[in-house]
């Protein structure tokens, strides 16, 4: 990847950051927990108290000057969405609770509608509960047959393990495009390009992703992707299905209610076109105005340059971690996300996430939503240290002090 | 054990200890010593295992009279620590007292300041403990 001549100015990004003025068991927070959430910078919070303060009205349909202003900002926050990830039309962004609904909507509404029993699902060893539980909610309910495409020791997706599993019975290609636990980012345009050799769409979970880098949907050729806005600096509460145009059109409703009809007698009902039709009853409009505060944020900053500096932190942590007697790290791909899963021989993941609590350092501990990857691994959990766009390298060295501090406890 | 003395015993060793970080330090040895003690291969079953993403914890049951008593062990040292003080605090009561035993009781280890996590852990052993007292054989 390109190199930014400016690096990123990391100290005035922590002073745009509020949590970093609080005290964690005396200390300042060393917050490396940014995979699972990240925290808010202050253009994101003042934009929802604005929104709730200024421009507050339930959305569509109103005919006072709050409902105006608010569905304005909404459907403008759309509009931005489908810009950051350079979809053709904003129709073409559904705006959900969070990555896990996105994925559901897909599995119930496309799945149901386009699946027949015996068709086949591709998905990864490395997925997310989110992108393995609803396709097995399919298998069960629907009769698709699922397939699993192995990863090596090092997080990489072999493109000619994963063609030996398609086949004419290929309907659906499911595939994270970063792992949230080795950090390996997946080769999304040859499995898309591969899927759709064999007629197969695929769905690709960019939760972790795009939160480290540039995501264009229509270079990738991706029939959907989704994500969540609390991990990319916005608000819980809000995700992103992107669908091209011509899947969401053909595709039924996943839930019923206000909002998403035209129509409605006892006799029948007709549904609006995407994406309101799968938006049913009052939508997380605060949320998704939140979220493009939060995109608006990370591109005046500049994409580029956050990954530019990420890299350089993973780099860095990598090598403090390494150094350490016993820390084994998970995943080496030549591409990795700024996620850094690592065990301690002879410690368990909990206690070590615990002891490095109480240094100040958030760091999350566990099977990360992975169990069949944990498995696949041998291993029963791991610490995972996730890096955001306000990690700086005290907090890597705060990080690796701790766990050498750690170790002296806990062995 | 398992008496209000065990109870009273492990809050009150835990309540002299006014600094987090050593009460965090006891826990961890506290889990160490149990983790040198017997624990049969045969008790950690999948139906002993109390399902949690983070580690491992695994209760045993047995009602001696009208007492019933528990046994813990967790692959973890902090929890292990704690199902130990939570073993053998609650252990040795009726069925009647131990469905007494209230979120209250658990909050007087004063051990919500490490993480409410470990708070909510202990909250699931004692309703484990009370889910296997209820639906034991009727004592005699």
């Amino acid at each position: 990847m390109a190199s930014h001549a400016e690096p990123l100015d990391v100290a005035r990004v922590r002073d745009d950051f509020p949590f970093l003025d609080e005290m964690v068991h005396g200390r300042p927070p060393v917050y490396l927990d940014t995979a699972a959430s990240a925290q808010k910078p202050r253009a994101v919070i003042a934009a929802i108290r604005d929104a709730y303060e200024h421009g507050y009205g339930n959305v569509h349909r109103a005919v006072h000057h709050f409902g105006h202003r608010a569905t304005e900002a909404y459907e403008t926050a759309r509009n931005d969405i489908a810009l950051f990830i350079n979809a053709q039309s904003a129709d073409e962004i559904v705006f959900t609770r969070n990555a896990t609904e996105a994925i559901n909507l897909v599995a119930a509404s496309y799945g149901r509608s386009a699946l027949r029993a015996g068709d086949e699902v591709v998905v990864t060893e490395m997925e997310h509960h989110a992108n393995i539980v609803p396709w097995l909610m399919l298998r069960d309910r629907h009769g698709i047959v699922l397939r699993v495409a192995p990863v090596d020791d090092r997080g990489i997706i072999h493109i000619e393990n994963l063609a030996a599993l398609l086949s004419d019975r290929t309907r659906l290609v499911a595939v994270t495009h970063c792992s949230n636990v080795l950090g390996a980012v997946t080769p999304v345009r040859d499995i898309v390009r591969l899927a759709h050799d064999h007629g197969a769409v695929v769905l690709v979970d960019g939760s972790q992703a795009i939160v480290h880098q540039a995501v264009d949907v229509r270079d990738l050729d991706a029939d959907f992707y989704v994500f969540t806005g609390h991990k990319l600096y916005g608000p819980t509460g809000v995700g992103v299905l992107f669908g091209k145009g011509n899947l969401l059109a053909a595709m039924p409703p996943y839930q019923g209610g206000g909002e998403m009809i035209e129509r409605v007698s006892f006799d029948m009902v007709t549904f609006k076109d995407p994406p309101h039709r799968f938006e049913a009853g009052t939508p997380p409009f605060v949320q998704a105005i939140g979220l493009a505060a939060a995109l608006r944020y990370l591109t005046a900053i500049g994409i580029g340059r956050i990954a530019d500096h990420e890299r350089s932190l993973l780099t860095h942590a990598t090598a403090a971690l390494e150094d350490i007697d016993g820390v084994r790290i998970l995943g080496s791909a030549p591409e990795k996300a700024p996620i850094l899963s690592f065990t301690m021989d002879g410690v368990h993941p909990l206690d070590l996430a615990v002891v490095l609590d109480r240094a100040g350092v958030a760091v999350r501990a566990g099977q990360h939503c992975a169990e069949p990857l944990m498995r696949r691994l041998g291993i029963d959990g791991a610490v995972r240290a996730s890096i955001g766009v306000y990690t700086n390298r005290a907090d890597i060295d705060a990080l690796a002090a701790a766990v050498r501090r750690a170790r002296k406890v806990l062995i | 054990m398992g008496t209000r003395t065990a109870y009273e015993t492990h809050v009150s060793a835990l309540d002299v200890i006014d600094d987090d970080d050593a009460r965090l330090r006891s826990i961890i040895e506290l889990g160490r010593r149990r983790q040198s003690e017997p624990f049969p291969a045969a008790w950690k079953t999948d139906a002993n295992l109390l399902h949690g993403c983070m580690a491992k914890v695994w209760i045993v049951h047995a009602v001696e009279g009208d007492r019933h008593v528990f046994h813990g062990r967790s692959d973890a040292l902090v929890v292990n620590g704690i199902a130990a003080i939570m073993t053998e605090s609650f252990s040795g009561l009726t069925r009647a007292e131990l469905l007494s035993r209230t979120l209250d009781d658990v909050r007087r280890f004063r051990l919500g300041a490490l993480a409410t996590e470990r708070q909510l852990g202990m909250m699931a052993m004692l309703k484990r403990f009370q889910k296997l007292a209820a639906t034991s054989q009727p004592e005699n």
